[in-house]
Order: structure tokens, then C-alpha cells, then sequence
């Protein structure tokens, strides 16, 4: 019985999608938004669409994983209803979007980075601090016996064994996140390599993604790599712990990761929210952590209806709210209650064609 | 050329004019023909006008970087996509200090095309080196030998076959058998085998600039590299080759080869003037080859290593044109970057334009007296 009522409910729904798109009758027509972008949040916002849909029938939304780059090209060409960067909007893309007071940039997630390795023979996570991992990157360090290593990992015997750097070849928020964190910590890493998407290394060995990397660092030993935190979780890839700030040595899990979000919510104002969240104070902060955001224009004017600014506007509430919950589950980190504050004024603001969007 | 296409159709019909039926039939046959004419002109137009318009498009978007950089960017080899901020330092090498602070300076992004268009070069090279033996061979046993062993449609069917498999098939399998097995057996092999050859230490050494200071290191041998790169593109470009060059020899008139046998030629012999005769034909096939070499993307990203270099070993990872546009341009933002990637890309589109061109004159135009 429940088999046929529920079949009979699919089969609506599918006439729904195919005769439904330009219906005048708002309960049976359904609402189709796209979004583009980053690929490291794309789990999490499939998960978060596929949850939507159930707690709001009828609103479709379709994300593409194309690129942070392609995100905001996306956003400023006006194709997608929303955007999704890696890294923070570059004043030029502001500019190209109309201006600070004509968008919206909110946090979405928080993704960490961690030095993941293949050294034979260790039983427990190995201690690294900024300025090591800086000169590893940098060639200064060769050695896994290095005494700037064994220093940090007293009572570990670390094997005479060359080091061989793993890094991403393509662009991406991952490379922005640990090159980034790496120029706080030291200033010739800064002035050598530098931040961004995409920098020269000195030397190592690429791969294209996670999955490129993970792949150098499983088939050479002696090697290191930086990877998404979720990314060596799913794959067991072992990684280490980082010392932040406050000297402690932390691995990065959901909670410290969420931590360090937390500190930054402070300085969380206005509605292009932005925050550099690498390198936070305070003892169970992870520090090679970064927010993933998502982009919009402040006046909803690349939805035709107002129904779809409605959706999405209330996608965006849930996904920041009740759908932190699923970044748990999928090894990110949740926005934390002072994020969540900022993220929601943010929001509030939002307009179709001038008026508020309730 | 139009008048001929008129005249052909026509020329069958144009005696039974009279009758009435026939002027009918002969009028349809006129529609048909306008209709099919149009139809014709009309693709081949949209195929120039695609190409025309791929051009066009790569040129406008290239635009920034050919004013920025101009020709210098064929022969530049830095490649950074990030700004650099550190301290401002004199003709002496000293730290430039003004009011108690560092003064730091900001270095721009920098993009040059020499790495990917060496290990575009160098790759292809190494490709049709081990693919064109291999192909000529084959090729030859497919003409000579196979037609009395009854295995000539087998045979050219497995090596068509070869053409078919998706790029990202071998691709995976370089990744995940070829380049384990470089690593693990050929690459230590021949490592120990040559290491203290004089003169060799280049392919197992590299210089490497570590905070100023030049430092040799041994190159790790990971199997993504040049090497692997080569080898699968040789296997990628093997079929195009061999039937290009199957057809040649296959067009070598019957009299030309038995003339060498009547003039006591031996086997062997007379298959070297068979290759002779058909030499541009055959040149024809390498540039083929090449030009599919060059233009190769997805298996390559996934061997090669993708490393923006210039390293002479053969175990050092490199980069190719179109691994470099599969590698960063859907990150590709800023301006700058983006109209640079597009440029390389416009470079690769006139090298395969080239390629191309000359194979089509070496094969059709000089190999075709081979075939009357």
C-alpha cells in the first residue's frame, strides 16, 4: 500500500518536473536553482541539495563542481543562482560584480588541510610545526631525520630517509589554504613561493587533486603532502599533527577546525564576510584551516521569480543552519554560533528586485 | 571545380530531354541537386567557419597576454600564477631599510610557454621515436607478409582497435600499471645500471635553488614522468601511424616492387625501396603522428607529472601544452592567467595546424603518383 502511495507520489512529482516548469499554480510548479563552483565542499553541498529536497519538496537544486575560478565567473556572468569559491572574492572580482554593497559572501563550511605522509614504520601521528613544514616545502630540510624533526617528535625514531614533497599541480582552494597558512610562518616561504591557488614549488613531485597527491604520497616513501582533511580520513591516509599558535600540537578534526572559525567571528562583518581563519590563537585550534564560501548578489536579480529567490534564500538558511549538522557526518567543520550570527545577518539583507526576500 | 560538379549529374540525362516525363524527372533531379549543393557548401562552409571562429575567439581572449608579453613568451620559461611580496634588497644584496621598516617589494605574476612547449617537443620526439619503427614494421608485415599468412583484416582490425580505446583508458593505465612498474622495475634498473657513467649524471641528478643556494638532489623516480609520458603517447599514436603508413605502402605500385625483385633484390632489399619510394607518404604518417602527439591531453596529465620544467632526464616530471590547460584553467581567474593559458593554447592550435597541413601535402599531394 505505502509502495503504491509512494509511487503514485514519485510519478507526480516526475509530471511535476516535466509539465510543471512554467505553471502558474505555485503548489504543483516546482523551483529549479543552479549553483557552481569549488569542487572540495561539492560532497557536502550534494548531500546538503539531496537532504533539501526532502525537507522542501519541489525545489531542485543543481550543483556543478567546476571550479572555484569557474564559480565566480559563473556568479558574475549571472548563469547560477549561486557561487562557490575557495577562496575569498579578489577586490577585481568585486569590482566585477558590481561592487562590496551589490553581493553577498557568506562562509558555508570549514575545510582543514593536513600534512598527510608515507614514512614506514610510525605508529603514532607525527608533530610539525609552521616553520618546519616551510623549510620541508623549501628543500631546507631533506631528511626525515632531520634534527629540526626529531625535535618536535622526541621518543619517535625517524628513519634516515630522503623527503620527497607532494603538491597539487592544478589550481586550487587547497594549495590557497596551505601556502597561505605556510606564508605567515615563514617569510621566505613568502618571498620564494608565496600565496595562492597556485604556486612554483621549488621542488617535489605533483599531483593533479587529492586523489593525484594522495596517489604520490602512497607510492613514494619518504614523501609528504598537503590533502584535504576529509579527503585523508576517507582514504586512511596518515597525517599530522600541526602546532598552532598557542604551541600546542593539534590534529585537525571537525571540532578543532570549527574552533578556529570561531575565533575569527568577530571579525566577521557587514555582507562580503570574509576571514583568514589559518593560524587562529587559543589551545585546541587547528591551524591550517579556511572557510569555503558561497556567493550571491545582494539583489536576487539573476532569479526571474520571486519564488526562486524565496527557495533559495531558504536553502541557504538551512544549509547554514540545520544542514551543519551533515558536515559532521562528512568530516567538515560546522560553522560555529558566532559564524552562524554573522553568516545570518548576512543573509537577511538579501532583496528580489528591491524588495526584501521573507 | 563548380562546373565539373554540374556537368557530371547532368550529362546522363541531357539526351532524353524531350519527352515530357523525363523533363520532369530531369527538373526534380535539378532541385535534388541544388538542394544537395547547398546542403554541401553549406557544411563544408560551417566546418571553415567553426575553425575560423575557434581562432577568433582564442585570439581576442589571448589578447592580454600577447600585448603584455609578445613573442618573449614563447621563449620565457618562468611560470608563476602568484604575486611574491618579500624584502626589497640593493645592488649589494642587502636588505633595503627606510624609516626603521622593511621595504618590501611585489613581484608580478609571471607566465612564459618554454617549459610546455620542450616537454610538448620532447615528449612527441621521444613518442615517434619508439612509435615509428614499430609502425613501419608493422606496417610492412601488414603488406607484404600478412596477405599470404591470412592475417592482414585481423591484424589491421586489432590495430584500428587500438584507435578506438578512449584516451582516459590509457590514461588510468598508465597511471596504475605503467607507472608503478617504471618505478618499482626500469626506473632503479636503469639507474644502477648507468648512475656512474660518465656523462649520464644529468638524468639522475638535478639542480635545485633552495634559498639562494644552488643544491644537487637525486631525482626521485616516481614513474610519472617524461619517460611514462613518452611511452604511453607511443602506444596513443601507434594505430594513426600504421595505417597511415599501411596505405602508403599499400599504394607503392606492384611493378616498382617487382622491379627490385627482377633486378635481384633481396626481401629485405626491395622493402627498403618500398619504403623509399613511399617516403613522403610516409613522412606524411609521422607528422600525423605528431600532431596527435602534441595534442594528446588527458592520458598525458595523468603520467606525466605535471611539473612547469625544463629537466633534460627522462625521470623527471614535465609538462605538456595541453596538460597545462587540463591542468590549470578551470582554477584560472585572474586575468592575466587566463589569457595566458589561452595563448598557449592558440600556439598549439597553429603547431597542430601546421603538423597537419604539411602531413596532408606529404600524403595526399606527393604520395598520390605512388597510386597510379
Amino acid at each position: 500500500m505505502s509502495i503504491i502511495q509512494r509511487a503514485a507520489w514519485v510519478s507526480a512529482v516526475g509530471v511535476s518536473i516535466v509539465v510543471g516548469g512554467g505553471a502558474a499554480n505555485a503548489e504543483a510548479s516546482e523551483v529549479r536553482l543552479g549553483g557552481a563552483g569549488a569542487t572540495f565542499p561539492a560532497p557536502l553541498y550534494t548531500k546538503w541539495v539531496a537532504e533539501y529536497e526532502k525537507v522542501a519538496p519541489g525545489v531542485r537544486i543543481d550543483y556543478r563542481s567546476i571550479g572555484s575560478g569557474g564559480g565566480v565567473k559563473a556568479i558574475t556572468d549571472k548563469t547560477v543562482a549561486f557561487g562557490a569559491s575557495d577562496a575569498p572574492l579578489t577586490k577585481r572580482e568585486i569590482e566585477a560584480m558590481g561592487g562590496p554593497d551589490k553581493i553577498i559572501q557568506i562562509p558555508a563550511v570549514i575545510g582543514g588541510v593536513v600534512p598527510a605522509y608515507n614514512v614506514p614504520g610510525l605508529s603514532q601521528p607525527l608533530n610539525f610545526s609552521g616553520e618546519v613544514l616551510a623549510d620541508i616545502f623549501l628543500g631546507k630540510i631533506s631528511t626525515w631525520d632531520d634534527p629540526r624533526l626529531q625535535e618536535l617528535n622526541s621518543g619517535v625514531s625517524l628513519p634516515k630517509l630522503a623527503i620527497t614533497p607532494a603538491f597539487r599541480t592544478d589550481g586550487s582552494g587547497t594549495t590557497h589554504v596551505f601556502s597561505s597558512y605556510l606564508a605567515t610562518q615563514s617569510p621566505t616561504f613568502k618571498g620564494e613561493v608565496g600565496a595562492g591557488k597556485q604556486v612554483k614549488w621549488p621542488l617535489g613531485q605533483g599531483g593533479k587533486g587529492n586523489e593525484g597527491v594522495a596517489a604520490v604520497i602512497q607510492q613514494t616513501a619518504g614523501s609528504i603532502g598537503y590533502i584535504e582533511q576529509n579527503y585523508a580520513v576517507a582514504n586512511k591516509i596518515a597525517y599530522g599533527a600541526v602546532r598552532n599558535k598557542s604551541g600546542k600540537f593539534v590534529l585537525a578534526t571537525p571540532e578543532t577546525m570549527s574552533v578556529a572559525g570561531e575565533g575569527a567571528a568577530t571579525t566577521l562583518q557587514g555582507t562580503v564576510l570574509r576571514a583568514d581563519i589559518w593560524d587562529q590563537p587559543g589551545d585546541s585550534t587547528y591551524p591550517i584551516s579556511a572557510f569555503t564560501y558561497i556567493i550571491l548578489y545582494k539583489d536576487l536579480v539573476n532569479l526571474k521569480t520571486e519564488s526562486e529567490a524565496k527557495a533559495l534564500v531558504n536553502f541557504l538558511n538551512w544549509a547554514t543552519g540545520d544542514g551543519q549538522k551533515f558536515a559532521n557526518q562528512m568530516d567538515y567543520a560546522p560553522l560555529s554560533s558566532g559564524v552562524k550570527k554573522a553568516v545570518d545577518a548576512a543573509l537577511s539583507t538579501l532583496t528580489h528586485n528591491g524588495k526584501p526576500v521573507k | 571545380m563548380t562546373t565539373d560538379a554540374r556537368a557530371i549529374p547532368s550529362a546522363p540525362f541531357s539526351p532524353n530531354a524531350s519527352g515530357g516525363r523525363a523533363d520532369s524527372l530531369r527538373r526534380s533531379f535539378r532541385f535534388g541537386d541544388a538542394m544537395l549543393g547547398l546542403v554541401c557548401r553549406g557544411s563544408a562552409a560551417v566546418i571553415a567557419i567553426m575553425l575560423g571562429a575557434l581562432v577568433l575567439v582564442l585570439l581576442t581572449s589571448a589578447m592580454p597576454a600577447i600585448k603584455e608579453f609578445g613573442f618573449g613568451f614563447l621563449v620565457s620559461s618562468e611560470w608563476r600564477v602568484n604575486e611574491l611580496e618579500r624584502p626589497l634588497k640593493d645592488a649589494a644584496g642587502n636588505v633595503v631599510v627606510e624609516d626603521g621598516e622593511i621595504v618590501m617589494e611585489t613581484i608580478k605574476p609571471a607566465f612564459g610557454a618554454l617549459p610546455v612547449i620542450y616537454g610538448t617537443a620532447v615528449s612527441s620526439l621521444i613518442a615517434l621515436l619508439i612509435a615509428v619503427p614499430l609502425s613501419f614494421g608493422a606496417a610492412l608485415f601488414l603488406v607484404r607478409v600478412a596477405p599470404t599468412l591470412r592475417m592482414a583484416g585481423p591484424l589491421s582490425f586489432l590495430i584500428e582497435f587500438l584507435a578506438a580505446i578512449p584516451s582516459l583508458a590509457y590514461g588510468i593505465w598508465g597511471l596504475f600499471v605503467l607507472a608503478p612498474f617504471l618505478q618499482t622495475h626500469v626506473g632503479p634498473a636503469v639507474k644502477s645500471a648507468l648512475e656512474n657513467v660518465p656523462g649520464l649524471r644529468w638524468m639522475f641528478y638535478e639542480s635545485v635553488t633552495i634559498a639562494g643556494t644552488v643544491v644537487e638532489r637525486p631525482i626521485p623516480i616516481t614513474g610519472r614522468d617524461m619517460f611514462c609520458g613518452s611511452l604511453v603517447l607511443a602506444i596513443m599514436i601507434l594505430p594513426i601511424v600504421t595505417s597511415v603508413s599501411r596505405d602508403v605502402l599499400k599504394a607503392v605500385p606492384r611493378t616498382q616492387i617487382e622491379g627490385t625483385l627482377a633486378l635481384g633484390a633481396t626481401w629485405w632489399q626491395s622493402c627498403v625501396a618500398m619504403l623509399r619510394y613511399g617516403r613522403s607518404g610516409l613522412f606524411g604518417a609521422v607528422m600525423l603522428g605528431l600532431a596527435r602527439a602534441a595534442g594528446e591531453t588527458m592520458a598525458i596529465t595523468m603520467v606525466i607529472g605535471n611539473n612547469n620544467q625544463i629537466n633534460p632526464s627522462p625521470f623527471a616530471p614535465a609538462q605538456t601544452m595541453a596538460s597545462l590547460l587540463a591542468n590549470e584553467f578551470a582554477e584560472a581567474s585572474e586575468g592575466l592567467h587566463q589569457a595566458s593559458l589561452l595563448y598557449v593554447a592558440l600556439v598549439l592550435l597553429v603547431m597542430s595546424l601546421l603538423f597537419n597541413i604539411i602531413a596532408r601535402r606529404l600524403v595526399v599531394g606527393k604520395a598520390s603518383p605512388a597510386g597510379h
